[in-house]
């Protein structure tokens, strides 16, 4: 299978994105340490994952997507059993037991539960392509995300737990799920959320509540950050205060500049022109995984590629939406471009999965 | 499946398209906030960048230092040590850390741990309760480059052991913070006052200016206040950029550094003042030992130079510890001493008003003898107690009753015929009650036509009463001689004959300061000319130049040149004359019939003959003693207690009074009334240099109380003389 490979279909432009987002996220991540020394060491530790990340893509490439369909059962049960075990026996950190260290890195099997929900979703959708899109269909859909997404929710890591009903919607969207059973879904997820309020932790509570009326005094906290957030994209103005140059990063009143707001970051260096290349960027490798989807030879194929996509623009618009106080706080990370390692190498892992269907379009070729 | 152009379609292309939607859609609508922010509101945005970086500090002036005369230090700054820690200074390795506190908490006596960091942040600094660990941990939370205060007020020795550890102990360093220290403490204090916190009601103005509220202090009283606005200086200003721990980067524009404050001399001599003082609170003591109650509850010492108008001494008693207030102003103490009846917080000798009794018999004099009501040839029969009509109107028959003379009951015996038949200056001398009354009031044939109550008054005014002086201190009092419109209003009764007569030897509503009185003996003592009473002899600037500056007494404001007629020159050195009242009219004059003047418009002066004649007034109460009564009321003092090589004249004053105090003791009833207890004399009489007031609250007979003070402080100004020349070579 390997053999039939013809590494001349290899989406070039694609990786060429990747590499480009990743080296360019490196940099900003070197100028957000602004001399904060316990977040030194990130910069060192994303070019390692960089690496990493560029070996998984090279060899998950190398192999049929469909190898991971054939695996499915036992994929999805080591990504539950890795969430279980986050569940019951990680340490506690930062409010929630999300980590697992391993090797001196931090492992987040969440990250990998995003890409693990895109292969199950795919060899479930295509192994029901000739099913009637009736409740039973759906629910089966749910039943399998949900399998993973409880132990997540019970992290408790709402964002994420978001992201992965989001991928499902887009995934089932795209399968033809019938109009009125979205509407009935979009009112019972309304509703839903409605019901759940009372039951958020305080600082998820929180988070909502400063969004919808944030108080301008407070000197500390999410509303100052999303404050500081502005500031730096605001005073950044059209060209940026230069590399290394933005008083809002480089003094510190930027805070997690180097994950959830490097976007402020970038757009206070590198002024509008910098946070459109950003956002050029995302669009640019968005396009080029729907255009995999398109090119795919299976249905499967064409739903990892999509999904993959999908992943990357729902955590992208959110991340950046944060950052433009669009929406409430969540914690998600801009794709390639923030610090953190188990992210990045999942959404690398997608990318292989993308460069693989790429590779194998071959039934294109007459 | 779909299939379009040979390729075959796993998705439906309406689908699709609302996939790439959203896609645009939503990347759109953050482009379009981002062209919002960075290029519509960039500027704001900017501006609010700015703002986060950029801090100002206001680096605190060194307050003025204020003088004596001598250049003796009344006020100055001395440096107070805090141990402080900068959280982000101290060693990464919390062994070395701990290994820190623990020596220097042997040192400061503070522990290194006690309480949370919660009990902490409940804690305003420098009071005593939470360990090291606690406080530096929150000083670390809020602002690691900021120096927090461990322990503050520490000795200097402990502040030196500090200083020389620095470099064992990293982080560990000494804060030193100016504070007001008063050599002289309470015997200055009424002077030169204390300070205190911004007010809250002006903190917008003084921050406004520079001044940083919670840090920089303004006076509150004495000098303190009135000189604030030299003394206070002018804070620096650093526009610095920081970040946002609070560590200090760079200048960003160049910085200002603080002008201290000028410096102040006074006019006070120290050492007149500690005799003044030991002189006052002495007597005091005694005759409330003597009593066996405290019977004189405060009391009043003024020197001044009459030809130059400097206040060389200036002495209330009782007074407060002004060192007391110099870290801050403690609650008990404070309320201790606005709550004491006796008033320890004002300065008697403006603040407070008393009925000046005989001493006010020098304006009845000077009227009197001016307007011709008597001359100097005249006799008039003096009595102990006269029998007169008390008339509220022209028509009123009146009611008779009897007006006293000081001498008619005099240690239980009986005086009928008072002081017999007595001249102008023996009326003085002797201070004839009823000689006086007969001067103002008018007595039947002997005096017809009696000065009356508006004359009087105009004379009054002419040396010093019923108005501030302008003294460049605050809270001030004006004083009162009542007109009979005065009376109807506030009182809602005519003006009675009785009144005037009282009001002509300085009693019923007649009130004044102690400075006032002081003020009109020092008229006459330097032939009608009222100098401005000074306590500021000239400002400094830091290098020790004299500047020139003004006061305006009416709004307080000090300003370089002469800002309003009422200003007047507060340095350099300048004696500045009121009014010379034989040569500018000052005297309104009336055309008097009976008790009832009617005013005309024109002015007039005091002859200089009749200056004269009350100075030889004052001299003839010192050195007149024709045996029994009839001798000069402060003959005794100044033979028998005193006895001065320098001729000294002078007045006493024995003054009835009823305020809440006596009345409460039931002494407001006819024979029992309290008296105050005053004495202004003045030397050498030939050419007055030393004029001495002293005022005894319920002090009772002038003669015998502040009469005393006056000789012995007067004692002590010719000895402080004798030394000073003697030292300057001279002879």
């Amino acid at each position: 299978m390997i053999r039939s490979v013809l590494w001349r279909h290899f989406d070039f432009w694609l990786l060429g994105a990747i590499v480009f987002a990743v080296a360019f996220g490196v940099a900003m991540i070197r100028s957000a340490v602004a001399g904060n020394e316990e977040i030194a060491q990130s910069v060192t530790r994303q070019i390692q994952f960089g690496i990493l990340g560029l070996i998984v893509i090279a060899i998950v490439t190398a192999l049929d997507y469909r190898l991971w369909l054939n695996i499915h059962l036992v994929m999805y049960g080591v990504t539950m059993v890795l969430l279980i075990g986050i569940y019951i026996s990680a340490q506690p950190q930062f409010g929630a037991a999300r980590w697992f260290q391993v090797a001196g890195f931090f492992i987040q099997p969440t990250e990998l539960a995003k890409v693990v929900e895109i292969l199950i979703l795919a060899w479930y959708f295509e192994k029901t392509k000739d099913q009637p899109r009736d409740l039973r269909w759906i629910l089966g859909s749910l039943a399998w995300v949900w399998g993973l997404a409880i132990w997540i929710f019970l992290q408790p890591n709402l964002s994420n737990v978001i992201v992965m009903m989001v991928i499902w919607a887009a995934m089932i969207w795209i399968s033809g799920i019938p109009v009125r059973y979205l509407a009935w879904g979009g009112i019972i997820a309304l509703l839903g959320v409605v019901a759940a309020f009372p039951f958020l932790r305080d600082y998820q509570r929180d988070r909502i509540l400063i969004f919808l009326f944030p108080d301008p005094n407070v000197t500390y906290g999410a509303t100052y950050n999303v404050l500081q957030a502005l500031i730096a994209i605001g005073s950044g103005g059209l060209l940026g205060a230069g590399y290394g140059h933005g008083t809002q990063v480089q003094l510190r009143f930027l805070k997690v500049r180097h994950t959830d707001f490097i976007f402020s970051a970038v757009a206070e260096e590198f002024g509008l022109l910098g946070a459109l290349l950003v956002i050029a960027l995302l669009v640019f490798i968005i396009l080029r995984c729907l255009r995999a989807a398109r090119l795919a030879r299976d249905i499967s194929g064409a739903l990892i590629a999509y999904g993959v996509a999908v992943l990357i623009f729902f955590q992208g618009a959110v991340n950046i939406a944060v950052n433009l106080r669009l929406i409430p706080v969540s914690g998600l990370p801009l794709p390639f471009i923030s610090y953190g390692g188990s992210g990045l190498v999942s959404l690398m892992l997608g990318i292989g999965l993308v460069e693989s269907v790429v590779l194998r379009h071959k039934s294109l070729e007459f | 499946m779909n299939s379009v152009n040979g390729t075959r379609l796993f998705f439906d292309p309406r689908r699709m398209a609302v996939v790439y939607v959203m896609l645009f859609g939503v990347f759109l609508v953050m482009i379009l906030r981002l062209v919002n922010l960075q290029v519509l509101q960039h500027l704001d945005w900017l501006g609010q960048a700015v703002e986060n970086y950029t801090v100002i500090i206001r680096d605190p002036a060194s307050r003025g230092i204020i003088y004596d005369r001598n250049g003796y230090v009344l006020a100055r700054n001395a440096p107070a040590y805090h141990v402080v820690i900068t959280p982000a200074d101290l060693p990464d390795d919390p062994a070395d850390v701990q290994h820190i506190y623990r020596e220097l908490s042997a040192l400061i006596g503070v522990p290194v741990n006690r309480g949370t960091v919660e009990d902490a942040k409940r804690i305003a600094p420098c009071v005593e309760g939470p360990g090291i660990v606690q406080l530096v941990a929150l000083g670390e939370s809020l602002a690691p480059y900021t120096p927090v205060r461990v322990k503050c007020y520490v000795e200097e020795n402990i502040a030196r052991i500090v200083r020389e550890r620095a470099v064992d102990w990293p982080g560990v360093s000494i804060e030193v913070e100016p504070m007001r220290e008063y050599p002289t403490g309470s015997l200055t204090a009424t002077v030169v006052g204390f300070l205190g916190p911004i007010p809250a009601a002006f903190e917008a103005e003084y921050r406004a200016q520079g001044y940083v509220p919670g840090r920089d202090k303004v006076g509150y009283a004495g000098i303190e206040l009135s000189m604030d606005a030299l003394l206070l200086g002018k804070n620096g200003r650093r526009v610095i950029q920081e970040d946002v721990a609070g560590k200090v980067l760079r200048n960003l524009e160049p910085p200002i550094p603080p002008t201290p404050g000028y410096n102040v001399v006074l006019t006070i001599d120290t050492r007149l003042q500690a005799a003044a003082e030991a002189v006052l609170t002495n007597e005091i003591r005694e005759w409330n030992e003597f009593f066996g109650e405290e019977r004189i509850t405060s009391g009043v010492v003024l020197a001044l130079n009459p030809k130059t108008g400097e206040v060389l001494a200036m002495v209330s008693y009782p007074t407060y510890e002004n060192n007391r207030m110099a870290r801050f102003i403690p609650g008990y103490y404070y309320q201790q001493l606005s709550q004491d009846p006796r008033r320890p917080l004002l300065n008697h000798a403006i603040s407070s008003e008393f009925p000046p009794g005989s001493t006010f018999k020098l304006a009845t004099a000077l009227g009197a003898l001016n307007e011709g009501v008597i001359t100097l040839g005249d006799t008039i029969q003096a009595p102990g107690q006269l029998i007169l009509a008390e008339k509220f109107s022209p028509n009123d028959p009146g009611r008779e009753r009897p007006f006293v003379d000081w001498v008619y009951e005099l240690r239980g015996v009986i005086n009928p015929q008072g002081f017999g038949t007595v001249d102008f200056l023996r009326c003085i001398a002797f201070s004839s009650n009823v000689c006086f009354y007969k001067l103002g009031g008018g007595y039947k044939d002997e005096i017809r036509q009696g000065l009356g109550i508006e004359r009087l008054r105009q004379y009054a005014r002419a040396i010093g009463y019923d108005q501030a002086s302008g003294i460049a201190l605050p809270g001030e009092q004006d004083g009162l001689i009542p007109t009979p419109q005065w009376k109807r209003i506030n009182k809602g009764e005519n003006w009675s004959t009785g009144d005037t007569y009282i009001a002509s030897v300085g009693q019923g509503y007649v009130l004044s300061t102690p400075l006032q009185v002081l003020m009109s003996a020092m008229t006459i003592a330097n032939d009608g000319k009222l100098m401005q009473p000074l306590i500021v002899r000239e400002v400094r600037d830091s290098e020790g130049n004299v500047v020139e500056k003004w006061y305006d007494p009416l709004t307080g404001e000090i300003t370089d040149t002469r800002s309003s007629p009422t200003s007047y020159r507060i340095s350099p050195f300048t004696p500045t004359l009121k009014w010379d009242i034989t040569r500018d009219p000052l005297i309104r004059e009336y055309i008097c019939e009976g008790p009832y003047c009617t005013e005309t418009d024109n002015f007039k002066t005091v002859q200089p003959s009749v200056v004269q004649a009350v100075q030889d007034g004052l001299r003839l109460a010192v050195i007149e003693n024709q045996g029994g009564l009839r001798r000069g009321t402060l003959n005794r003092v100044f033979t028998e207690l005193v006895n001065l090589p320098i001729a000294v004249a002078g007045k006493t004053g024995t003054a009835e009074y009823c305020d809440d105090v006596a009345l409460a003791k039931n002494r407001c009833r006819f024979g029992a009334w309290p008296a105050h207890s005053w004495t202004v004399a003045y030397a050498p009489h030939e050419d007055p240099e030393i004029i001495v007031l002293a005022f005894c609250y319920n002090g009772d007979e002038g003669a015998s109380v502040a009469g005393p003070i006056v000789a012995r402080v007067l004692q002590a100004y010719f000895e402080i003389k004798a030394i000073d020349l003697a030292a300057s070579g001279g002879g």
